[in-house]
């Protein structure tokens, strides 16, 4: 059922927020209590739920797809994190085209 | 007044009512800036004189903050609905010891195929070390 995958996608991201706040305690000494790492993997399952905003941003531009502009849009309040993500779009626009290129 | 700024009048009102001056013993509010801890930073921060000014905080009233704020014209978003709901959910686990329960809800659900195990390097025991 739908509660169902909504658990299964929550433990999903549980998991994987628990690998990198490990590694983020490997790399700055600070522990977290299971219940910051729950707290955490809550806050980003919940922030995917918003990021469905991306359907109005493409319904803004009349499209039905979404492109990595619409993501752009999403970092648009930060300059460091709107370079960031620009830089890793370029990167897989041109890997993208590499395997183009081989092909 | 057809400008953009303020007429002699109004100047004169604000300077008056308004304008927070040295003599109101009162710090100028400033709101906190953008910084992203894990990224090379690019917003100007500009350095504010920490006697004369009182940067608004966000955090200062969070035990208040499980809870549905009234509103006057403007409904809450999904967003803040979601902010609530994480509150409370702290709320919930602030006296939690040791094992946690989200984690004992949530993990029997998890499938091994939807997550990426990098070389499987010691992540696994973390969810079951304290």
């Amino acid at each position: 059922g739908c509660l169902g995958s909504f658990q299964r996608l929550k433990a999903a991201v549980h998991y994987t927020v628990g690998c990198l706040c490990q590694e983020v305690a490997e790399d700055k000494d600070v522990q977290f209590s299971k219940q910051t790492v729950a707290a955490i993997s809550e806050i980003t399952f919940r922030q995917c739920g918003t990021e469905g905003c991306f359907l109005i941003l493409c319904r803004h531009a009349k499209r039905s797809t979404v492109t990595t502009e619409d993501v752009k849009l999403l970092a648009r309040r930060s300059n460091s994190l709107l370079k960031y993500i620009t830089q890793k779009s370029e990167e897989i626009v041109s890997s993208n085209m590499e395997q183009k290129e081989k092909k | 007044n057809e400008n953009w700024s303020l007429s002699p009048e109004e100047f004169e009102i604000w300077d008056r009512l308004y304008r927070i001056k040295e003599s109101d013993g009162v710090k100028e509010p400033i709101l906190p800036q953008i910084q992203f801890e894990t990224l090379e930073n690019l917003e100007e921060i500009s350095k504010h004189d920490e006697k004369a000014t009182r940067e608004l905080s966000l955090s200062e009233w969070r035990i208040w903050q499980n809870r549905a704020f009234p509103t006057s014209m403007v409904d809450h978003s999904d967003r803040c609905y979601h902010f609530i709901s994480v509150m409370e959910m702290i709320e919930v686990m602030r006296h939690e010891q040791g094992d946690c329960s989200y984690e004992l809800e949530i993990q029997p659900h998890l499938r091994i195929e939807d997550v990426n195990v990098p070389g499987n390097k010691s992540h696994l025991s973390m969810t079951n070390s304290t």
